[in-house]
């Protein structure tokens, strides 16, 4: 009654307009997937598509499936073993690589994908130091260990989480029912901690379909590639949109399955104690093993791709238009970051109003996470083509002139792509952050005769800025790696690192490739560090 | 009772959360000059958003709340809680956790000087040397002070404290309810604490207000309250009670241990009636038709239940007693713990 009491009394700083704004712009980010639904059942099917079903499709859909379960199967071990033993376990340097380890998330999978398949192709220094025994990275397997290496941190984390929070009665309770050290480990911990990996698995399997950079690069034609050739090559914005459609299906299906598993089991105490696990103090031996488990995927994921890449920067003249490219990175990456840390946390305090509303809000921003950027790119494309043949006539009549292309004469449809794709991951870290900010924390400080501007800014700010920061960071280092949104709904002649990267790699150019490669990894590298320690905070 | 002058007072206080259940269904209450009030009821019975419209955190639907002259709450009128400078104590305790000690007891709290008091009511509170502790800091019961210590800091017209000895362990509860009660006198504070302990609602109350389905039933004092219960819920909020159903004849109700009388009820009048645990003595009586059927240890007395002439209950006992169970008993009534009310 209490709780209740408390969740649905007013006064909570949420001002009715920032609500609507935030109902607003969470229902537009939503707006190219529902695009994407309707031109993808409504329209006419184009010849490329019928050739594809013909011909391709199944091609797409077997690779896209194994990319999918190699970079999960990966992502799941690394993951799921380091997360147990950052949390279970003590040895000298786990607390920096506690969130170390998070950071081969600013590498984008195509990056590491480009160094390693220099390293390892015939005539590259791994193939020569090992005569050819070194199998060369490429294809499906190749791109789902890429994905594997740089997106097992989103397992990670929720694994950490979990394990860390785990109680240890129920350890402790099998293993006094006869259970070893192991099996009660494999039949109450691991079960324990399967929404969590799940959660974090279906992150990555959806992020390997997203990918476009690193399946073109490696060879390893998923979805993705049959989508950009709908729209680049065969231009068809309806069989554009009927591949995004199956991604969506694939997404749902996906995130699906992750709900479903968890079902009606419990993984917290019922009884609601908390009687955390004391962690194992490893003796030098283990500790040094500990040491090189953490060390590896670091260095695989991280330190090899990215030193080759500096290598092979120092040994070719940079290319030109560098200069520019940085610039329009990071001015993408910096006002997207803004507008969704912004979206993020108005939604957060929509949210708090428990309206329907809201939860609806909420929840359509979040569709866009779930869908490739490709898709939101074909959606945003939908939308504002839409817009366009809606009003021509109007504006024709009024103006005698055709209406001017909404399309790609500004970088502002990229943003919209970019906020449809990557609000949703600002959202939830501002409503944990926000979390904090408990009701009566806010009714404390009102009886004391706090307004409603000294509550913000001196109650609400100091508590939630780390969270609400990191959540801006974390979709600015997402912006900085995005390949297939900005390849479909940059202006003319507007490159950005990724843009050219990708460019120079596809034509063979690894060399020139390799500085703008580098750049994004570096300039994420910082913000990264950041948001990596905030969600490795003591008291998280 | 030399002081009654009423701070607060509350008429016929609505809210409902959803259309088919009111937390608050035309609550009235008066809060008097310089003493604490303890709200005891069943979880679920309003306690909590009784004390948070007085706070201004919940809006009536309907009422009014008065501080004095000054109209908080009617019909047009919401003065928001920044503008009432009550005092609350969270069940939570709310302290901001990015303020020590120190700053938070300052919040409320303007003017030059407002660090120097902050520091004397930390003082007063004997946290002086926790000032800049920040909260998670501090155990428990220091947390409860702090919160304590903030809300009076403004000296407020009137103080709420939201179950505050809930998170609590039991010994350290007790210690710190005296702790609270001695601060609020020595403050001179009119205090209303909400609570769902009979046992500390009556050790820390000067007037006792019972509570029940958004309603106020009862005040007064709580020995009074305790001795002439209005209702059998009102009864049951105290403690444990047999409740007896009886028909009023000749002015009193039969019960299975003999008629009491019936409280001016008049005959045919249908009653129940309202035994404590104390009010039975029990007597070994081979004869009698009362069997005990389980005897327990409850500290100091003894718990005696007894079964016979179609029902079974408990007694209250003193000990030692030779009373075991299986033995026949014959049962009396000590009329001063029996209370006859309408049914």
């Amino acid at each position: 009654m209490r709780l209740a009491a408390a969740f649905r009394s007013p006064g909570h700083v949420v001002p009715g307009r920032a609500t609507s704004l935030a109902v607003l712009a969470a229902i537009l980010c939503a707006a190219p997937i529902l695009a994407v639904v309707w031109i993808g059942l409504s329209g006419e099917t184009g010849d490329y598509l019928r050739h594809l079903a013909d011909t391709r499709l199944p091609t797409y859909l077997v690779t896209s499936a194994v990319v999918g379960l190699i970079a999960a199967g990966g992502a799941g071990l690394i993951g799921t073993g380091l997360g147990w033993l950052m949390a279970r376990t003590e040895f000298a340097g786990r607390r920096t690589l506690g969130w170390a380890l998070i950071l081969p998330l600013a590498v984008p999978a195509y990056v590491a994908a480009y160094a390693w398949l220099d390293l390892s192709a015939a005539g590259g220094p791994l193939h020569a130091a090992t005569g050819g025994l070194f199998p060369t990275i490429r294809g499906s397997w190749g791109a789902g260990l890429m994905f594997a290496l740089v997106l097992y941190p989103y397992v990670y984390l929720l694994a950490r989480n979990t394990f860390s929070s785990q109680s240890a009665d129920a350890y402790n309770a099998a293993r006094t029912l006869g259970a070893g050290p192991l099996t009660a480990f494999w039949r109450t911990s691991l079960p324990m901690a399967r929404p969590a990996i799940a959660a974090g698995l279906a992150l990555v399997v959806m992020e390997s379909l997203a990918d476009y950079g690193t399946v073109s690069h490696l060879g390893a034609p998923t979805l993705s590639i049959g989508l950009i050739r709908a729209w680049s090559g065969a231009g068809s914005l309806v069989d554009a949109a009927r591949i995004s459609l199956v991604l969506v299906v694939i997404a749902i299906f996906v995130f699906g399955l992750e709900r479903a598993q968890r079902s009606r089991a419990r993984t917290v105490n019922a009884a609601g104690r908390h009687n955390p696990a004391p962690r194992l103090q490893l003796d030098p031996g283990r500790s040094l093993l500990a040491l090189i488990a953490c060390l590896i995927p670091l260095a695989l994921g991280m330190v090899i791709p990215l030193g080759r890449l500096a290598w092979l920067a120092l040994h070719t003249d940079t290319a030109p238009g560098l200069a520019a490219a940085s610039l329009h990175s990071l001015t993408l990456a910096t006002i997207t970051a803004l507008l969704a840390a912004g979206l993020g946390l108005a939604t957060a305090y929509a949210l708090r109003s428990r309206t329907a509303i809201a939860t609806l809000a909420a929840r359509a921003a979040g569709l866009g996470y779930a869908v490739p950027g490709a898709v939101a790119a074909v959606g945003v494309i939908a939308l504002l083509s839409g817009t366009q043949a809606l009003l021509d006539p109007a504006w024709r009549a009024l103006t005698g002139d055709v209406f001017p292309i909404l399309l790609t004469a500004t970088g502002g449809a990229l943003v919209f792509a970019y906020l449809s794709r990557f609000a949703a991951a600002a959202i939830s870290p501002a409503e944990t952050a926000l979390a904090q900010v408990t009701p009566s924390l806010d009714g404390a400080a009102r009886t004391l005769g706090a307004g409603r501007r000294r509550r913000v800014w001196h109650i609400h700010w100091p508590l939630i800025a780390a969270g609400v920061t990191s959540a801006g960071l974390l979709v600015f280092v997402e912006v900085l790696k995005e390949l297939p949104a900005t390849m479909i709904l940059r202006p003319f002649n507007y490159d950005t690192l990724a843009i050219i990267a990708h460019n120079f790699a596809s034509d063979e150019r690894l060399g020139e490739a390799a500085l703008p490669s580098l750049l994004i990894p570096l300039v994420a590298l910082l913000p990264m560090i950041f948001v990596a320690r905030y969600l490795s905070r003591p008291d998280r | 009772m030399a002081d009654v002058r009423t701070v607060l007072s509350i008429r016929g206080a609505e809210r409902r959360y959803r259309a088919d259940h009111a937390a608050l269904a035309g609550a009235d209450l008066d809060l008097h000059a310089g003493r604490i009030t303890a709200l005891l009821g069943p979880s679920g019975s309003g306690k909590s958003t009784l004390l948070r419209a007085i706070a201004g955190l919940e809006r009536l639907e309907a009422g009014t709340i008065c501080l004095g002259d000054t109209v908080w709450n009617d019909a047009a009128t919401h003065v928001p809680p920044e503008a009432r400078r009550v005092g609350m104590v969270f069940q939570d305790y709310a302290l901001f956790p990015h303020m020590t000690a120190l700053a938070n007891v300052a919040f409320g709290l303007t003017g030059p000087d407002k660090q120097a008091r902050a520091l004397a009511q930390l003082e007063a509170a004997e946290l002086g040397h926790k000032a800049r502790a920040y909260p998670h800091e501090l155990s428990g019961g220091e947390q409860q002070r702090v919160a304590l210590a903030r809300a009076l800091a403004p000296q407020p017209a009137v103080v709420l404290l939201d179950e505050p000895f809930s998170g609590l362990d039991r010994r350290l509860r007790g210690e710190l309810r005296e702790r609270t009660v001695d601060t609020l006198r020595a403050a001179g504070t009119t205090a209303l604490i909400v609570t769902h302990d009979a046992e500390e609602a009556m050790a820390v109350a000067d007037e006792l207000a019972l509570m029940d389905g958004g309603r106020i039933i009862q005040t007064g004092p709580p020995d009074e309250v305790w001795m002439s219960p209005v209702s059998a819920t009102a009864a049951k909020l105290l403690g444990d009670v047999e409740i007896i159903e009886a028909s009023v004849a000749g002015g009193q109700a039969g019960t299975p241990f003999g008629p009491v009388d019936a409280n001016g009820f008049e005959d045919g009048q249908p009653v129940w009636v309202l035994i404590r645990p104390r009010a039975f003595t029990l007597s070994l009586d081979e004869a009698a038709p009362f069997t005990v059927t389980r005897r327990r240890s409850a500290g100091p007395h003894l718990m005696h239940r007894f079964a016979g002439a179609g029902g079974e209950w408990s007694a209250q006992t003193p000990a030692p007693s030779p009373i075991r169970e299986g033995d026949r008993v014959s049962v009396a009534l000590d009329p001063a713990y029996v209370r006859v009310v309408s049914r």
